[in-house]
């Protein structure tokens, strides 16, 4: 591999100048779509919080408890899922680990696992009447409840364990495109493996881990799924509670607009947190880090990584392989649901497509355009994942069907909709991949006469390769797990995997609700796979 | 690179644009929007589709969500037929001018009181509201025999119920209220949670919580009864306040109507002149352990409707008291 002399330096950034009128009405197009695309669904739902005689029936003192509530377990559960996501992260990407490539491929299922799905499994373990307490039960002779997942508690541990993919998958982007010379270069200047970890490493992963912390941060602040099943009172079951008991939305607008405004509070936070300091790599070529030997380290290490993933993968896909039933079963409702899968498959690849392409058109624009219409662009995008999916859903059935009828009612409004929730994701990821690439790079070949769609093209695309890659499958991911807004949206008679899943699951029927999830989590993991394997052998 | 990866990803959209696309539903179909159980009503669908050859598009939800959505479509209806798990739901739509009225031949023998007086809507079949009880942890004879036992502290912290997210257990309280009064109604209530009452999302909790013996005891809908059985859980099940004091126990009628402006007023008329058919009927009470509604229909294992005593309350009553009796336990626990 050619080595590339690499500077690194922390700094204030020059900002490329965007380059003549075609780059500004670019800027001011997406702009534009983006803030049609997101604005509406916010202006509605302000409009219907704002008419203030209906208040009443949501108090100050419970709207406080709510939100404390809802922000600690929000806190809580990213906390731990770093926790879990930082040492798998560097132990596969950096050690000698023991199959450190399938542990790497493994520790993304968690995240193909909707957390509904995750809960209802834990349920089944470690519910009052689960296999642990009646198994204890059984062994002790005393028949207490010595594990209750429900409640507060069980809320973070099954969030933070379905969401540290989103850390771990950018912690690894990140690993993967560090240069490793500099950790050397720390290393040779006598810094020891610790050192080199807190002050060089740790401070260079801080974007992605942030922005990783961020989505998993945010997805437990607009969970509703896992939170209702495992009986946890906060904004979003609240808020689903009110649409579906009573008529008058207001006091369900009212908790919503609460609830986003939290979490812009919660992106302003990030962005001044972030905006401190910027690493950059001036190199175009990342070389692959020599793996750290871990010497005796080795078998404890392995039994970490082993039993997280034992938790987040073997664990859950256990049950649902006992639950699912015969084979035979298996197979008949595969059958019948088939056309179910091709709704998901299609709808999800869409979006995930679309949002792609926009996450790196917005995550360039957003950053090389200064200040604050950059700012404002990836601001404004970010709005969409903070709007609950139940009420984006009931926003868009409003909006969609008075002012674009001959979209609503088709598949295109559930694509708009995935795209409104999870483009951010996108956008992030790109966002934080190009902080890494130095400006200068593209100042070189804009000197050479290159316009900003060769530089866009021939230079960041190739660079941002393994973000794109793995952007397209985090948004595909959410998109094919999303349930609340596709309940709503949905045209009728177009079920996906998650509504089929979610009315196996009310009905009672968990065989039925196995198999589905099971494939649900197949489909899902099975680009995540195709994609990693393809880029060890270095086709992609 | 960046080339062979657009086109990889517009492969992959195009690809997925094969699939057929699905536009807004003409009037060759049938749109269903559908507060019952999927396997409840998707066997009559298909006996439907088979006899008439219309194709029908079922969207299923819980009854107060599909009821929001059909609100907010107002402007632009888009689904046919409403299928709803109660009649004062339906009464409040069709209060809002939600409705088209349809009076079927079959309608006729309906009883009143699960009839809309102005034929905006029609029960199809009925689900009493019903103690269950699991057998490992109480004994037949001790079971409570009225609703109003449950506030003895020997079922404490055993009791569970599903919150106002269903239909049934609002029509329950409001019954209460309109029997018992709003006074007596509340202080009930209060005992109840006092007395460690768990307020669950739905009834799937409910009778899979008593049925696995998280619960002893829990309040709900007769068909689950039977499901739970049919699943092997050791559960019992009885009709409250059935004595000659008792004020007896509700049944709640699951009822369809035509949503005005429907695209295709003429199929869901067809739809529910169907589900009201002797074959139709057949279809629904089987499939669920419904309750008929209709006299000369076969419960089978079910207990008809004739021996259960109930609380002389009707529709529109429900329907008024929805949102009082809603306010009335917010504040009690919101919980509910």
């Amino acid at each position: 591999m050619k080595e590339a002399p690499t500077i690194a330096f922390p700094g204030t950034l020059p900002a490329a100048p965007p380059s003549g009128w075609i780059a500004k009405a670019g800027v001011i197009g997406l702009l534009a779509a983006v803030g049609l695309l997101v604005l509406p669904p916010l202006v509605h739902l302000t409009a219907t919080a704002v008419r203030l005689e209906t208040v009443g029936s949501v108090s100050g003192p419970s709207l406080a408890l709510l939100a404390g509530k809802s922000l600690s377990l929000a806190g809580l559960s990213t906390l731990w899922a770093m926790a879990l996501a930082l040492p798998l992260a560097w132990l596969v990407v950096r050690t000698d680990l023991p199959f450190r490539n399938v542990g790497r491929w493994l520790a993304v299922i968690p995240l193909a696992i909707p957390s509904y799905i995750g809960a209802l499994t834990y349920i089944t373990l470690l519910g009052p009447v689960g296999v642990v307490n009646t198994w204890l039960g059984g062994w002790t002779g005393m028949p207490h409840q010595w594990v209750n997942i429900y409640g507060f508690w069980g809320g973070v541990f099954i969030l933070g364990l379905f969401t540290y993919p989103y850390i771990f998958l950018l912690v690894c982007g990140a690993l993967d495109t560090t240069n490793p010379a500099i950790e050397e270069s720390a290393r040779t200047l006598g810094e020891n493996s610790l050192g080199v970890f807190r002050r060089v490493t740790l401070p260079m992963l801080r974007p992605s881990i942030l922005a990783g912390g961020l989505l998993a941060f945010l997805y437990a602040l607009s969970d509703f799924g896992s939170l209702s099943l495992l009986r946890v009172h906060v904004f979003t079951t609240e808020i689903y509670h009110q649409l579906n008991t009573r008529f008058d939305q207001s006091a369900a607008a009212l908790l919503s607009f609460v609830l986003v405004l939290m979490t812009l509070g919660v992106l302003v936070g990030q962005r001044t947190l972030l905006g401190r300091r910027s690493y950059v790599t001036v190199t175009g070529t990342a070389r692959v880090a020599r793996p750290v030997s871990l010497g005796r380290w080795r078998w404890p290490a392995s039994a970490l990584a082993g039993g997280i993933l034992g938790l987040s993968v073997f664990l859950p896909l256990g049950v649902l392989i006992a639950q699912a039933g015969s084979a035979r079963q298996f197979a008949e409702v595969v059958r019948d649901q088939w056309g179910f899968f091709r709704n998901s498959l299609w709808t999800a690849g869409l979006a995930a497509t679309l949002a792609m392409v926009l996450g790196l058109l917005i995550g360039y624009a957003a950053l090389r355009a200064r200040g604050r219409v950059g700012a404002g662009l990836s601001g404004t995008v970010q709005i969409g994942y903070a709007i609950p999916g139940t009420v984006l859903g009931l926003s868009l059935i409003l909006l969609y069907n008075t002012y674009l009828p001959w979209l609503y009612g088709t598949v295109g409004v559930l694509v708009l909709a995935y795209l409104i929730r999870f483009l951010t994701q996108s956008v992030q990821g790109v966002e934080a991949a190009l902080g890494g690439i130095n400006p200068h790079l593209e100042e070189a070949a804009r000197s050479l006469a290159a316009s900003p769609g060769t530089v866009l093209r021939r230079i960041l695309a190739p660079l941002l390769r393994p973000t794109l890659f793995a952007v397209w499958a985090l948004v595909f991911i959410s998109a094919m797990k999303e349930l609340d807004a596709t309940l709503l949206l949905r045209p009728a008679g177009f079920d996906t995997l998650p509504v089929r899943i979610y009315i196996h699951t009310v009905e009672a029927e968990y065989a039925k609700a196995a198999v589905l999830s099971l494939i649900l989590i197949t489909l899902t993991a099975l680009p995540w796979l195709v994609m990693t394997r393809l880029r060890e052998k270095k086709i992609l | 690179m960046f080339t062979r990866l657009l086109a990889m990803a517009l492969l992959l959209a195009g690809a997925g644009s094969l699939a057929p696309p699905l536009t807004a539903t003409a009037s060759d179909r049938l749109v269903v929007y559908s507060g019952r159980k999927e396997k409840a009503i998707k066997p009559v669908v298909e006996a439907f589709t088979k006899q008439t050859g219309l194709p029908v598009d079922l969207k299923g939800g819980k009854t107060s969500g599909l009821a929001n959505e059909i609100r907010m479509e107002k402007a632009n209806p888009r689904g046919d037929l409403f299928i709803s798990t109660e009649g004062g739901i339906m009464e409040i739509l069709a209060g809002d001018g939600l409705l088209d009225p349809y009076r079927s031949p079959a309608t006729n023998a309906v009883p009143d009181h699960f009839k809309s007086a102005t034929g905006s809507w029609t029960g199809i079949s009925g689900r009493a509201r019903v103690i269950l009880y699991n057998k490992n942890l109480v004994i037949e004879k001790e079971a409570p025999k009225s609703v109003f036992e449950l506030t003895d502290p020997k079922w404490k912290g055993k009791l569970a119920i599903a919150g106002t997210r269903e239909r049934t257990s609002l029509a329950w309280v409001s019954a209460l209220v309109a029997v018992k009064g709003e006074a007596f109604t509340r202080d009930y209530i209060k005992a109840l949670l006092a007395n460690g009452l768990k307020i669950l999302s739905d009834n799937t909790e409910v009778w899979q919580g008593v049925g696995r013996g998280e619960f002893a005891v829990g309040l709900t809908n007769s068909p689950n009864y039977y499901l739970a059985k049919k699943m092997g859980l050791p559960v019992g099940v009885v009709y409250p306040d059935q004595g000659p004091d008792g004020i007896g126990t509700p049944i709640n009628a699951n009822a369809v109507a035509v949503i005005k402006g429907a695209k295709n007023p003429q199929g869901a008329r067809k739809f529910i002149d169907f589900i009201l058919s002797p074959e139709g009927q057949r279809i629904l009470v089987t499939a669920d352990y419904e309750i008929p509604l209709l006299p000369d229909i076969d419960p089978g294992e079910v207990l008809p409707a004739k021996s259960i005593k109930q609380p002389p309350v009707t529709e529109q009553r429900l329907a008024a008291l929805a949102e009082p009796t809603l306010k009335l336990l917010t504040a009690l626990s919101p919980d509910w």
